[in-house]
């Protein structure tokens, strides 16, 4: 099997040779089983990319040069064919159906290379390729739509953490992220983001640790979906794992030795998807309405209490305080003191100026984005030996000023045949990655929940990023006020890119040592040391001058800052494995794994701050500090796993396979006397295609599969500690922790069933896999949430379970085939059904996260994982309508525990259709997201501030909606002027009689978050996305014939080009501030870059 | 297979030998596994300090409810809407897991202490003494807000469901356990060395605090069982607080600063300005601690309408020395017991003075409190609006009690619940069923999803979980 994978492998890649003769082959392709003639047969030279398709005659002729060895035929649902050269010139084939590799080699648990055929259990491949033609600081976004069962989730943040959850979300409060593998190395997908940038505090999104895996090496993924897939890797891998083999050198005959080079670049820019960013009302500036201010007529949304400037007169001024855009109607002819006219370095200085719509809107900041993508990587491969060395350098600037994003990347990794029967192979890869200027996320210090939320229409940005270029100072529009020029809330947003910008680095070294050794023909041993090590500094800053805001160790709100959070992560992994392989009986054979593994974790992480401020502008040290630095927040975990495993694997006759494995595991982080586990998994295959012998099904499998998996606990759950806040006056301070750990916790459990369906038919055109499974989680070990009264908001218990129940479906096909032209359809579809069926006895309802605008993430009994609760409209039980008080706003539920919608999408599906004709190659991806639930606070806010187009209409009486409320003769006595402003909120009294009374639109009470309840701000988060679409020319051979180039291809990528259908307005349904088990919340989320790039593929 | 065996037993042998460091992996390096009991109390009784101090919107309201400031842009604290933010659930958050929990904990690692000879010995009864008065404190303050409360069944991790116990036997026990302990006090030897972040052990001092905290209490008492509130002062007062004494905590500054600088001053929001409630009334009795209260506004004190949108540029501020980092935050004071003895003198109860000593002595204390002299003192006791006057006892006693208890929102909100006095303003759009002024806090939605038994009993024992429910003692 090692062989075929190897020779797989060395299909992929490309020898040197050098072309110095050529000579032309031509031939017929046959099929063995008919005699018929096939079309579309590929053709190519063997260790080249030279090569041609048979035409509808099965006829082919082709150039090769003189030192072309073998040629290889390839067909869809056809064994691959080498056939010699030699000194021939006519070559004819005959192919033969595949029915006994039908479905090739796909790598498993541990690095073990099955067939897939014996697999009873789901697995889905993409390749390489796949993931790297969008060049993006995230590979794992191009997973998208690609496999079915697999929800990604990219959130808009630059170098941002990408939520990866298959067949839903398992644990209640723990990790959710699928485990990525490569090449046999567990790969960290930490996300750092601290707790108060998850649940939407100020905060950076720095992303997830498997981001740093370079495309350019990935050879192929395998994404293992269920418990019975996983079960050999243990409780990490609970929630599926994405398994990565990487490029590697192949293996030449004897005395042969072969080098190639392939180099790639790519330019890839974007720009901020419209649909995505606010479409703002342009007729009301700052303030908060009418009544607001002592203003006279006709001036009443200005401020009127100061002589600005000195004439002895009050003048009217803009009341700059206010971050909001419900004041005064913009009116060219009215000239009133703005903010400019309060700081000397501004031209407006002391001067009025009319009072009209910013020209430049917020958009005027957003930058398109750059992305560089060079790579370049040698392969070779003797005898004895093989190696790749490759270097990938991606540099990319994001939507927001002075912000980029650096990574290089070298891999090395050969192999080497010490003697016949012992092969050594070892990989280093260093990966470098540098942040700078990431985007704030958020509700607080984030520009964006600036733009979408609280904002003054009256500001043009271009003069605001002209004031801050001519004097170096956060000149803002939000000044308190025109005698004090602090900033309210609000900097200049040039100020926070350019003075308070973080950076990240994060230095990473993965490698492994691997011996392999052949003891006798049915016996091997594999052991392999692996590590991956990292140390991560994230430094952020505050400059002097700068607003108020939560900063550093424990939040407090200060003016400048400096703050760093060191990080150092080591995993290492001691693989020892046996396997044994014989044919125990005819047609019955025998593959057992015997096997241990032994992992140590270590996480070494320090936060610290200044408080207080800084003393010395721009000078960002921790000794900078007004105050003593607060008590540095320290992380030091260790965590230990020994597990050893079985498996057996029986086949008999090739059509039917019986898989069972078990693990045992021994976790430090369990209570000592009770730290041991042991999980048993079987599955097995049905291929009853061989039996049918039809030629009309290609193949027919049936698979079942059931398996447990156990869990362990967070580190740090049993033994209780006392948490130390900073001392005051010298005494200490210790106190209990808020949640009660607990010292009899027992490992969790999964229980998994799935079955499948797996058929081909049409001479493999048509083809789908069909996936059936349920998962229970039990025993899930969750600090769930307890009354206060008991002294503690948590407990640590044994407790609850999760159910996802569900359907994936993959079809493919090849509609039309011809000798130029070929179309391909691969449709992935699924559907995941989660219940939380129980929590702790006596528990209903545990909250996951409490989220700004009072909006709660729970995992509530009896429903779906990620409900998301909050308040809600009061309905009339007779008319089913809306209840509005007698005050003329909608009444509300007192209580914010109504389930007001869902984070889970109904189902997920993607759609690939790809093209190619004679070198042309056309592709593109559709992703479809149906159902789930979002809650905008983004509009909660901002349609409260007046900043959205929906808020400035015209009523029902023909007038604009912010127009005051008019009486007849001013009376309110006699109701209502047929030109009154404001508007009726529709729905009925208490008593049931219809509302009629008028509340006015120019108060942030009607529209935002003051008179509505939380339902009001829910959205669904359905989704149409264009997400990916390739145009690839790949130049003919013809062409580079003369030349030392081998291949060349060029391509035009687009990536998220269009949002083809959306529910929820100005934003992106899958924007969010990070990765995570606290999905469904907005605020302050980037809006969507559509990208274009260009790449040139070069193999010498 | 020989190979096989052989690697059976390597291993087995691997496996077993990498766990013997297992117990060393789960142990927290970083936090400690033992710590000294004073250092838990003394957490405690900041967190009490920071809570009684602070205007966060999220966490003390109760500035707002006293009418002493009212907000600028953003009006739903001050029109009552306590829901939004779910100040309830964090009130009970801070009390019972930030500051009874400790002080349990406090009392645990306390009663553990091996101690030796008498100073030592009463020392530790000291403490223990300590910790019951601040425990006390904390659940009086509790069922002042919500009415019936978690008590006995409180604080036990293994009992996650606690039941609400009546408020009245709740105030019963604490007035019990609270004399029991002030009286066991021993000022003849010393209590914290250290972790006494309010009286650095003294003892004395505290038996004062405990005696005045009784006829808090009890003064509350004395429309629903006069004797009790009766037989309780006059047991109590002579021990309490002399004039000028207080208890408080004393912010050093810096990143141990009054909450209230962080939230008026390091957060840079201009949220609060005095309300017009508070300074209507002080402008009209030309009160002298008007410039200690407030930053004058031109050339006179105006404050924000209370309950609507306010700018805040053309309001009087809050004073800059109560936004100083360092400004020690008063936990219980004189003037406070001045003012109980004022009103206990005028219920009839014997307690060394008439209501007019006690009224005067309030009064004074507090001017002198913010700054002012006796002369101060004498020309504003002299406008018939302040003088002394039984027979509208609880006006007089109602509106210069909460006068001056300005900044401590709490006591002053009780006050008024209780006297009745001064007429608070009705704000723009009140959250309250009544669309009055709320009568107490309605319980945390967390104990509606997580004691929902208990909860749904304690909202039908007390006549329903509303804001406009009046507390067991709110008689009138």
């Amino acid at each position: 099997m090692r062989k075929f994978t190897l020779f797989i492998a060395f299909l992929m890649f490309l020898g040197m040779q050098v072309f110095a003769q050529e000579k032309t082959i031509n031939g017929t392709v046959t099929g063995k089983d008919d005699g018929a003639a096939i079309p579309g047969v590929q053709i190519i030279v063997k260790g080249t990319t030279i090569g041609t398709t048979t035409d509808m005659q099965g006829k082919y002729r082709l150039t090769v040069p003189s030192n072309a060895q073998v040629l290889v035929f390839r067909f869809v649902g056809m064994k691959t064919l080498e056939v010699a050269i030699g000194a021939q010139t006519v070559i004819n084939a005959e192919l033969e159906s595949e029915v006994m590799s039908i479905e090739g080699v796909v790598v498993t648990a541990l690095g073990i290379s099955r067939e897939k055929k014996s697999l009873g259990y789901a697995t889905q491949q993409v390749s390489g390729d796949d993931v790297n033609r969008v060049k993006g600081d995230n590979f794992i976004n191009s997973l998208s739509g690609k496999v079915s069962g697999v929800q990604v989730k990219a959130n808009g943040n630059m170098g941002g953490s990408t939520n990866v959850v298959i067949r839903g979300a398992s644990s209640i409060t723990g990790n959710n992220q699928a485990l990525f593998v490569v090449d046999g190395v567990p790969l960290n997908n930490d996300n750092t983001n601290n707790t108060g940038q998850l649940t939407g505090r100020n905060g950076y999104d720095y992303g997830n640790a498997a981001a740093d895996i370079n495309p350019n090496d990935i050879e192929s993924i395998n994404v293992l979906k269920g418990a019975a897939a996983t079960a050999l890797y243990g409780s990490r891998a609970a929630n599926g794992v994405v398994i990565i083999t990487t490029k590697k050198g192949t293996k030449q005959a004897p005395g042969k030795k072969a080098l190639g080079v392939n180099f790639s670049s790519n330019i890839t820019t974007g720009m901020y998807d419209k649909s995505t960013f606010p479409k703002y009302q342009q007729n009301y500036g700052a303030g908060y309405g009418a009544s607001f201010y002592s203003g006279e007529a006709g001036m009443e949304g200005f401020e009127y209490y100061a002589d600005i400037d000195g004439d002895g007169v009050t003048d009217f001024n803009v009341p700059t305080y206010e971050d909001a855009s419900m004041g005064q109607k913009f009116d060219p002819n009215i000239m009133v003191y703005q903010y400019d006219a309060f700081y000397p370095e501004s031209p407006n200085y002391m001067k009025k100026t009319p009072w009209v719509a910013g020209a430049d809107g917020p958009a005027y900041l957003l930058q398109n984005t750059w992305a560089y993508t060079n790579s370049i990587d040698i392969t070779g491969g003797g005898e004895n030996s093989t190696f790749r060395l490759s270097y990938t350098n991606f540099d990319q600037t994001g939507l927001m000023p002075n912000s980029s994003l650096k990574r290089n990347s070298f891999l090395f990794n050969g192999s080497q045949n010490l003697t016949k029967d012992l092969t050594v192979s070892a990989s280093a890869n260093y990966i470098s990655t540098e942040g700078k200027g990431r985007n704030s996320t958020g509700y607080s210090d984030n520009i964006m929940s600036s733009f979408r939320q609280w904002m003054q229409m009256n500001v043009d940005y271009k003069q605001q990023h002209d004031l801050f270029f001519a004097s170096d100072k956060n000149i803002t529009w939000n000044p308190v006020a025109y005698d004090n020029l602090a900033p309210a809330y609000w900097d200049n947003p040039y100020w926070v890119r350019y003075k308070n910008y973080e950076t990240d680095k994060r230095d990473r070294i993965i490698g492994y040592l691997q011996a392999d050794w052949k003891a006798t023909d049915y016996l091997t041993f594999m052991g392999r040391w692996s590590i991956d090590t990292y140390t991560e500094l994230q430094e952020e800053r505050k400059a002097i001058g700068s607003g108020a805001g939560e900063f550093g160790v424990g939040r407090p709100d200060v003016t400048s800052g400096y703050s760093r959070f060191d990080r150092t992560f080591t995993e290492t992994n001691f693989d020892f494995m046996a396997r044994f392989y014989k044919n125990i009986a005819k047609d019955l054979n025998l593959t057992a794994v015997l096997g241990t593994n032994i992992r140590r974790n270590h996480i070494d992480q320090v936060f610290a701050s200044t408080d207080g401020g800084l003393i010395v502008p721009y000078l960002y040290s921790l000794g900078n500090s007004v105050n003593p630095n607060r008590a540095p927040e320290e992380r030091y975990n260790k965590v230990g796993v020994n597990g050893v495993y079985g498996s057996v694997s029986f086949g008999y006759k090739d059509f039917l396979f019986l898989d069972g494995t078990i693990r045992r595991d021994q976790s430090s982080t369990l209570p000592e006397d009770n730290n041991t586990y042991i999980y048993p998994a079987v599955s097995g295959s049905f291929i009853f295609s061989n039996l049918l012998e039809s030629s009309a099904i290609q193949l027919g499998k049936l698979r079942l599969g059931y398996a447990q998996v156990g869990n362990d606990a967070p580190w740090g759950s049993i033994k209780d500690v006392y948490t130390q806040n900073t001392s005051f006056s010298g005494t200490a301070l210790f106190s209990l922790p808020n949640t009660k750990n607990n010292s009899d916790l027992k490992p969790e459990r999964t229980n998994s069933m799935e079955a499948g369906l797996e058929m081909q038919f049409l001479n493999k055109r048509l083809g789908f896999d069909l996936a059936f499974y349920k998962e229970n989680i039990v025993d899930q070990i969750m600090p769930v949430a307890v009354s206060f009264a008991t002294g503690y908001s948590g407990k640590y218990v044994n407790a609850g379970e999760m159910e996802n129940k569900g359907v994936e479906l993959m079809v493919y096909g090849t509609p039309v085939m011809s000798k130029d032209f070929r179309w391909d359809i691969t449709l992935n579809w699924a559907q995941n059904k989660n219940t939380v069926v129980s929590l702790a006895e006596g528990v209903e309802n545990l909250q996951l996260a409490a989220l700004q605008g009072g909006v709660t993430i729970n995992a509530r009994k009896g429903e779906p994982y990620g409900t998301i609760q909050g308040t809600d409209y009061l309905y009339d039980s007779v008319s089913g309508k809306r209840i509005v008080l007698a005050n003329g706003y909608y009444a509300r539920t007192t209580t914010s525990d109504k389930i007001l919608g869902n984070v889970n999408p109904d189902w997920t599906g993607g759609l690939l259709n790809k093209f190619t004709y004679k070198n042309w190659a056309f592709s593109f991806l559709v992703d479809v997201q149906q159902g789930g639930s979002i809650f905008s606070l983004d509009l909660y806010y901002g349609m409260a501030t007046g900043l959205y187009e929906e808020t400035d209409f015209i009523n029902d009486n023909g007038v604009p909606v912010r127009d005051p409320i008019r009486y007849v003769n001013d009376d309110p006595e006699q109701g209502y002027a047929a030109n009154s402003g404001g508007l009726i909120l529709d729905g009925v009294l208490a008593d049931g009689t219809v509302n009629t009374r008028r509340v006015a639109g120019d108060d942030y009470r009607v529209f935002g978050y003051s008179r509505n309840p939380n339902s009001r701000f829910v959205y669904d988060a359905s989704y149409v996305k264009l997400r990916e679409v390739v145009l690839t020319y790949s130049l003919p051979k013809t062409l580079l014939d003369k030349t030392f180039i081998r291949g060349a291809s060029l391509s035009l990528v687009g990536s998220n080009l269009w949002i083809i259908s959306k529910e929820l307005p100005h934003a992106d349904p899958e924007a969010s501030q990070s990765s995570g088990n606290f999905q469904g919340w907005q605020s302050g989320v980037m809006p969507t870059t559509r990208n274009i790039g260009f790449t040139l593929n070069l193999n010498f | 297979m020989k190979k096989l065996a052989l690697f059976l037993i390597i291993l087995i042998g691997v496996t077993v030998s990498c766990t013997k460091d297992f117990e060393d992996y789960n142990t927290d390096t970083k936090r400690a596994t033992e710590v000294p009991g004073n250092f838990v109390f003394a957490n405690a009784i900041k967190a009490l300090g920071d809570q009684e101090a602070s205007t966060n919107v999220n966490l003390n309201v109760w500035k707002l409810f006293a009418q002493y400031w009212t907000e600028t842009t953003y009006t739903d604290e001050s029109n009552y809407d306590i829901v939004n933010r779910n100040i309830a659930s964090l009130l009970f958050r801070t009390y019972y897991r930030d500051i009874l929990s400790d002080l349990k904990e406090a009392r645990r690692l306390i009663e553990s202490e091996v101690v030796a000879g008498e100073a030592a010995t009463v020392a530790k009864e000291n403490r223990l003494h300590i910790i019951t008065i601040v425990e006390n404190y904390c659940y009086h303050s509790l069922v002042d807000m919500f009415g019936d409360i978690p008590y006995s069944e409180a604080l036990d991790i293994d009992n996650i469901s606690p039941k609400y116990d009546d408020a009245f036997e709740v105030y019963k026990s604490l007035l019990t356990s609270t004399k029991t302990a002030t009286d066991a006090l021993n000022a003849a030897h010393g209590s914290f060395d250290e972790g006494d972040l309010y009286l650095h052990g003294d003892v004395a001092m505290w038996k004062k605090f405990g005696n005045t905290f009784i006829v808090r209490m009890a003064i509350n008492l004395a429309d629903v069982d006069n004797a009790l509130a009766k037989s309780y002062i006059e047991g109590a007062y002579a021990g309490g607080f002399e004039f000028g004494e207080d208890v408080h905590l004393a912010y050093p500054g810096g990143t141990n600063s009054n909450p209230l600088f962080q939230d008026l001053v390091q957060s840079g929001r201009n949220d609060f300005v005095p309300a017009n409630t508070i300074v209507d009334i002080m402008n009209n009795l030309n009160d002298p601690r008007r410039d200690d209260y407030f930053e004058i506004n031109g050339d006179a004190y105006t404050g924000g309408l209370y309950g609507y949108s306010n700018p805040f540029s053309q309001f009087s501020h809050i004073a800059d020395e109560i936004q100083e980092e360092t400004y020690p935050m008063v936990i219980m004071d004189y003037t406070e017991l001045a003012f109980y003895l004022a009103e206990a003198a005028a219920r009839g109860y014997s307690v060394g003075g008439s209501a007019e000593d006690h009224y005067k002595n309030g009064i004074k204390s507090s001017i002198l409190h913010w700054g002012g002299t006796e002369q101060d003192f004498n020309d504003y006791y002299a406008q018939a609006a302040v003088t002394y006057a039984a027979g509208s006892w609880k006006e007089k006693i109602g509106t210069q009690a909460w006068l001056a208890y300005y900044v401590r929102g709490f006591v002053g909100y009780t006050s008024w619940r209780r006297l009745d006095f001064p007429t608070l303003n009705i704000p723009e759009a009140p959250e309250t069923p009544d669309g009055q002024v709320p009568k107490r806090f309605t319980y945390p939605i967390n104990e509606q999803t997580l004691n929902a038994a208990n909860y749904t009993a304690a909202a039908a024992a007390i006549g329903g979980d509303e804001m406009n429910t009046k507390l067991f003692w709110d008689k009138n």
